[in-house]
């Protein structure tokens, strides 16, 4: 008797967190994105959010990527509100100006539900950077620019 | 706004008689006295971000030794140890002076043959990310084992080390303390161990506050008075620095280094016929070696310390790259570059102001162009250059304190250290000559 009330006990502890868990991962997976998933950028149906993620996955503005760090990034594509069957192929940055890049290689691992998450990416310098994303969904291929400044 | 009376004095004659009149006149400039106005809002932000110093010490998660007192003394003690080298006469120290901000005054380093590169100093060794002008390591132990085993600096090899251990009580104590086991040539931590005790005692040194860093809180706190204290040369360089100059593009953070590599346009032709590759041999170095933060000897199980190296993309720009080295405590490294080249900061604002650009990679910078800078700016320039260094010489580090239950053998060893250290005195005036 004892021994199954504290199981009990114990499931009661477990259920909220449980459920607070479900709720944030359709927070996260949430269409369309809101200003919790950081930036937003379309292209036709296609909307892409993403948001950086320093050391310790603490989000920061897309205005406030530090200099010389290395971040993630968390990006979402959706359309409409759904989440976009789409898949983030490639992800890169370049300084125009300087006319080079960054001196890391990014990794993309899908995350499901139009959410992914990008590891490796570091702005070395000050100044304009372009980072690229690019979309496929079936035969179409969309690049998707977005301009920030590094200080 | 700042204001100055001037005084015009008139001569006129009225018959015999010659008159002097003097007319006051205020003239007004709005700013415009170039580089010893106020700083902008815009300015004093990006001043900001070089600072503040010191920076807050942290561990290396990779070091499991990272501020053990035990490890940071017996790294000390194998720093100024001639007797980790194939022939005992070369110590870190020979190279790496602590009076001469742990460089050795010369273009190239001197071990058991010559080298090609500059020695680096050491004050802030701990905070980089790359070690090495082509970063040819990405952890502060790994670049501290390379110089042991490196048959033209001090060839020497587990063997030697762990005899070396063993002979001195106080080390071999030290190191059991440290690391729990006693030191042997077999054990294939052995040499990834003593160079996290050498990198423990490294990470230690770290440089005082400088003149800028002063002038950096005074405008901070809106304190204009101490701001005009400063030198007006210091304030229009640290401007040109900031401004046309361009440098904190690449000399950035509180250590005035991205951390990162870049090509100026500095020879990388080493005699007879060879080249130096630079950042695209580190790479290549890095990813093959084993004490890399990808290898087995990185203590830190999440591998979280790894994103640099797992991330590394090679590139063709990275052919002759080097790494953007910090520019605090210059006025003691002397010559500069990674290969010597420049013998005073003056030379490296000269070669800024006249860079050539067809030395520079088709595909490197675009932000280098030759400064055309007048004499008086580079005057300036330098000025704030020697405003990141203390202005009194850094007082050399002692040795750590002595860890209690190893202190009845420091004693019996102290004369063996004392006799060492006579002979890294030796070596450094045999290089001088
Ligand atoms: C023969 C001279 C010489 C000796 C002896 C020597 N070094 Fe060096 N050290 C150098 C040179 C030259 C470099 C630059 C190497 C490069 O760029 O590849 C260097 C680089 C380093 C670096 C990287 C610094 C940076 O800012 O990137 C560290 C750390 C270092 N040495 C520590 C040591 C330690 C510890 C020892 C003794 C175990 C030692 N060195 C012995 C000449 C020497
Ligand atoms: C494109 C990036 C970049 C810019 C911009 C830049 N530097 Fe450098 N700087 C470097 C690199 C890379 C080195 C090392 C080059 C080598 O050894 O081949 C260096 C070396 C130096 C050194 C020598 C330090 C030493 O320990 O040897 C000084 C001093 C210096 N720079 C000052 C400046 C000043 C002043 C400016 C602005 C006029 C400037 N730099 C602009 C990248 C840059």
């Amino acid at each position: 008797m004892k021994s199954r009330r504290s199981r009990y006990g114990v499931l009661r502890r477990w259920i909220p967190l449980f459920l607070l868990g479900t709720v944030s991962t359709i927070a996260l997976a949430a269409c369309p994105p809101n200003e919790a998933d950081g930036s937003l950028l379309t292209s036709g149906k296609l909307q892409l959010a993403w948001r950086p993620l320093l050391q310790g996955d603490t989000p920061v503005a897309t205005t406030a990527i530090p200099m010389a760090r290395h971040f993630a990034l968390a990006v979402q594509l959706c359309e409409g509100r759904m989440a976009s069957q789409a898949s983030l192929k490639r992800i890169d940055a370049t300084m125009p100006e300087h006319r080079h890049g960054m001196n890391y290689q990014p990794r993309i691992s899908p995350l499901g539900d139009g959410r992914f998450r990008v590891e490796g990416l570091m702005f070395h310098m000050s100044g304009r950077w372009q980072i690229e994303f690019e979309v496929q969904n079936g035969n179409d291929v969309s690049r998707l620019l977005h301009d920030v400044q590094i200080r | 706004m700042t204001c100055h009376a001037f005084c015009m004095t008139f001569r006129f004659d009225s018959s015999r008689i010659s008159h002097l009149a003097c007319v006051f006149l205020l003239a007004c400039t709005w700013g415009a006295q170039a580089g010893e106005a106020d700083f902008s809002a815009e300015e004093i932000a990006r001043i900001a971000s070089h600072g503040p110093w010191p920076m807050p010490s942290m561990r290396d998660p990779g070091n499991r030794v990272s501020g053990n007192p035990a490890a940071i003394r017996l790294g000390y003690r194998l720093f100024h140890d001639p007797g980790l080298a194939a022939n005992r006469k070369i110590s870190c120290a020979t190279c790496h002076q602590p009076e001469r901000g742990f460089q050795d005054g010369l273009a190239t380093a001197r071990g058991l043959q010559h080298g090609i590169r500059n020695t680096p100093g050491l004050w802030n060794v701990g905070q980089q990310r790359w070690f090495g002008w082509d970063g040819g390591h990405d952890n502060l132990w790994s670049a501290s084992l390379r110089p042991i085993l490196d048959p033209a600096e001090m060839g020497g090899d587990a063997k030697r080390t762990a005899s070396l251990l063993r002979g001195q009580s106080e080390l071999d104590c030290l190191y059991r303390h440290a690391f729990g086991k006693a030191p042997d040539a077999g054990d294939d931590a052995l040499l990834a161990n003593v160079a996290k005790a050498i990198a423990a005692w490294q990470e230690t040194l770290v440089s005082p506050a400088t003149r800028f860093d002063a002038l950096r809180e005074a405008l901070l706190r809106g304190d204009g008075a101490a701001v005009a204290n400063h030198a007006p040369a210091l304030r229009r360089g640290l401007r040109l620095f900031l401004g046309r100059g361009q440098c904190a593009t690449c000399h950035a953070g509180p250590l005035f280094s991205n951390g990162e590599f870049g090509d100026i346009g500095v020879p990388f032709f080493v005699k007879p016929e060879g080249v130096d590759p630079g950042r695209q041999g580190g790479i290549k170095r890095v990813l093959a070696n084993p004490y890399n933060l990808l290898g087995r000897h990185n203590d830190d199980a999440t591998r979280n310390n790894a994103t640099a190296t797992r991330h590394l993309r090679p590139e063709h720009r990275n052919f002759g790259e080097f790494k953007v080295p910090s520019l605090r405590n210059l006025k003691y490294t002397a010559p500069y570059m990674h290969n010597g080249s420049l013998a005073t900061l003056r030379d490296v604002v000269h070669h800024y102001s006249q860079i050539d650009e067809d030395r520079l990679h088709s595909d490197g910078e675009r932000i280098l162009k030759p400064l055309h800078l007048t004499e008086s700016e580079i005057d300036d320039l330098v000025s704030f250059l020697e405003a990141l260094s203390p202005e009194t010489p850094m007082v050399i580090p002692g040795p750590p304190a002595r860890i209690d239950s190893c202190r009845g053998f420091a004693r019996r060893s102290q004369g063996k250290a004392d006799a060492h250290a006579a002979s890294v005195t030796s070596h450094v005036s045999r290089n001088d000559r």
